[in-house]
């Protein structure tokens, strides 16, 4: 009987040592992940005060990031724009220390494979960024354009753009993550492929009497001619 | 002698020449089949009103392929009698040559400019190209102010059909009113005279690698004059017919040419406009005759489909340039029918101070910016269109005139939000 119980606390006990063993570590990742959260809050509210004292914002306006931040459609004002910024990058910091303060052979590695992973995680980003610039540039030109020519799906085109434009971003920064790139490479062609003919189909079988609406209003425009009016 | 963009022949010219007193230009681009007529009434007019003066007439040439430079060199007058001379005309030396730099009329004006600087003439006009009315008379309006030393700047005044440069009526012509303080009516009409203290003035502006050198010259050029104290008068010169420019030009591109030349000009000159209160009239010369102008037709339902698809479609860029208020009154005239449909003179002045304010703050791009706003600008051309529909050309004036003073008015919104 003794045997018995003694088999049956054994794996307790041996996981209450390991517990024991593993407590310290788990407290002091709780203590650097709170520690860290409060650290990146007050950054956070300091680098905003700091940005805002020296009109950040303002100056942002005069060399030309506030345009090109508008040019991908980001609407946040500069200054929000790099406390966010800095507040992730401190967390996401906070979060590789503390796991790595766990001491598990695993997660080491993981955390030592992060900090490897930074270059091609940093190109990711830039790619991610520039992309996103581009892609909402492009798109309101889309917009901008059919509107000025009364097209009446300006939007739904322009959208259709950016999310073009956006997975093929998405597919380059994953490519350049190195995940999985082959299928990364397949799904791209796949989903890419697979939008241009969703819309060819959708345009040609599903949107027959839009097509035609279309077509008719172009023809009927052509016959009713242009305006003779001289703008300048 | 200053040659820094004009070629060795050009040079080889000018030194024979010397020195003259008037200068006539004539920017052109693959203009063969209208630049003879305006060849023709420019020496007409020099050897009508100007026969004892020394003259020159320059062609400055954007790299013509339909052989306009060859136009230019071998017109001449046939009939004499049919100008009413009396004296014997003798034949304006002619200066036709390609222009080098950014391709552009205000290049092409550059080039102008040195010659003029070059010969050391008193009185200069530039005319386009493309006139089909230009007469031996406009010659004599735009330079005599000139060489009577009354004004530095002649601006052209025309008659032009109640639709036709709209614009120049409901944005350009207002604005630069409301802003500078000096009521000249057509602002970019492309033909001008000025003097050639004024043409060195320009020429030595360091403009000339901008956009400027592309477009925008025409405001540009009066802008300069105006808010730099040169005299500035204007000439009337009858009807302004032209050749259709370019029957596919993308109305968005000229509105974005225009807009943001004039808008470039407040950022050069913001200590003007700001002191400036009011508007006053410039001297007018010419005698003034009504024309009989060109049916326009104007097709209102096509501007108001494009005016409710921007309100469709640019609600975020909008908000962002016009704020919640004005966006709101824009956003109420879209539910009006089309007999209906007004675009308040109010509004519209606010909302070109707002895209001013928007073009200084660098809210967007400047060429997403000033394209967003050709489905209101042709919400407000609807509106006048219907408006004036049985109007005669006083009545469309009488109108434009309470939008310039719209401008006037709310001129204070533009002082207190420009930082």
């Amino acid at each position: 009987m003794q045997d018995f119980l003694t088999l049956v606390l054994e794996p307790f006990r041996e996981v209450f040592s390991g517990f024991k063993r593993f407590a310290p570590n788990m407290l002091a990742m709780l203590t650097i992940l709170i520690g860290g959260l409060v650290f990146a809050r007050i950054i956070r509210l300091l680098l905003r005060k700091a940005l805002i004292a020296l009109s950040f914002d303002a100056w942002s306006d005069r060399m030309g990031f506030t345009v090109m931040m508008r040019k991908g459609d980001l609407w946040t004002k500069p200054t929000e724009a790099v406390v966010r910024v800095v507040f992730w990058f401190l967390v996401i910091f906070t979060l590789m220390i503390g796991l790595g303060a766990l001491k598990v052979h695993a997660v080491d590695n993981l955390v030592a494979q992060f900090f490897l992973y930074l270059p091609r995680a940093f190109s990711a980003v830039l790619i991610l960024s520039i992309g996103y610039v581009a892609a909402g540039f492009m798109s309101r030109t889309v917009l901008i354009t059919l509107v000025n020519n009364g097209y009446h799906y300006a939007k739904l085109l322009a959208e259709a753009v950016r999310m073009l434009l956006i997975v093929l971003i998405l597919a380059m920064a994953l490519e350049q993550l190195q995940v999985a790139p082959n299928i990364v490479v397949a799904a791209f062609s796949i989903i890419f492929g697979g939008i241009v003919i969703a819309l060819a189909i959708a345009f040609g079988v599903g949107g027959i009497d839009a097509a035609r609406r279309i077509i008719e209003k172009g023809a009927a425009e052509k016959i009713e001619g242009k305006d003779d009016i001289q703008h300048l | 002698m200053k040659t820094v963009t004009l070629r060795k022949e050009v040079a080889e010219q000018l030194d024979v020449l010397n020195n003259v007193e008037i200068l006539v230009g004539i920017p052109s681009y693959n203009n063969a089949r209208t630049i003879g007529h305006v060849v023709r009434a420019v020496q007409a007019g020099l050897a009508k009103y100007f026969p004892g003066r020394k003259a020159v007439l320059v062609n400055s040439d954007g790299g013509s392929r339909d052989g306009t430079m060859d136009v230019v060199r071998s017109t001449r007058i046939e009939d004499q009698a049919a100008i009413l001379m009396h004296h014997r005309i003798e034949s304006v030396p002619v200066i036709a040559t390609p222009y080098e730099g950014i391709p552009g009329k205000g290049s092409a004006f550059k080039a102008i400019f040195e010659i003029a600087d070059a010969l050391n003439a008193k009185a200069c006009a530039v005319v386009d190209s493309d006139l089909r009315s230009i007469t031996p008379e406009w010659v004599e309006l735009l330079l005599e102010p000139v060489l009577r030393e009354e004004s530095d700047f002649v601006a052209p005044l025309y008659h032009r059909h109640k639709f036709d440069g709209t614009i120049t009526n409901s944005i350009v012509y207002p604005l630069t009113r409301a802003l500078y303080g000096k009521r000249v009516r057509q602002p970019i009409g492309g033909d001008f005279g000025f003097s050639g203290k004024l043409a060195r003035f320009y020429l030595a502006k360091d403009v000339w690698e901008t956009d400027v050198a592309r477009f925008g010259v025409d405001i540009w050029m009066t802008t300069t004059a105006v808010a730099n104290g040169f005299a500035v008068s204007q000439s009337f010169l009858g009807a302004k017919i032209h050749d259709t420019k370019d029957p596919g030009a993308d109305l968005s591109a000229m509105l974005y040419q225009v807009v943001s030349a004039t808008f470039g000009l407040m950022e050069t000159y913001p200590d003007v406009w700001m002191q400036a209160h009011g508007s006053e009239p410039v001297r007018t010369y010419g005698f003034q005759y009504a024309v009989g102008l060109e049916q326009v037709n104007v097709n209102v339902e096509r501007m108001l489909t494009i005016f409710r698809e921007g309100l469709r479609n640019l609600r975020e860029i909008w908000i962002a340039v016009l704020g919640q208020g004005d966006y709101g009154e824009v956003e109420s005239l879209g539910s009006a029918g089309t007999d209906a449909f007004r675009f308040p003179p109010s509004l519209w002045s606010r909302i070109i101070y707002d895209y001013a304010l928007a073009y200084h703050r660098k809210k967007l791009p400047a060429e997403h910016l000033i394209k967003s706003l050709t489905p209101l600008y042709l919400g407000r051309t609807a509106s006048f269109v219907l408006e004036m529909r049985d109007a005669d050309q006083n009545g469309a004036e009488e109108e434009i005139e309470r939008l310039c003073e719209e401008f006037e008015k709310n001129k204070d919104y533009l002082l207190n939000n420009w930082k």
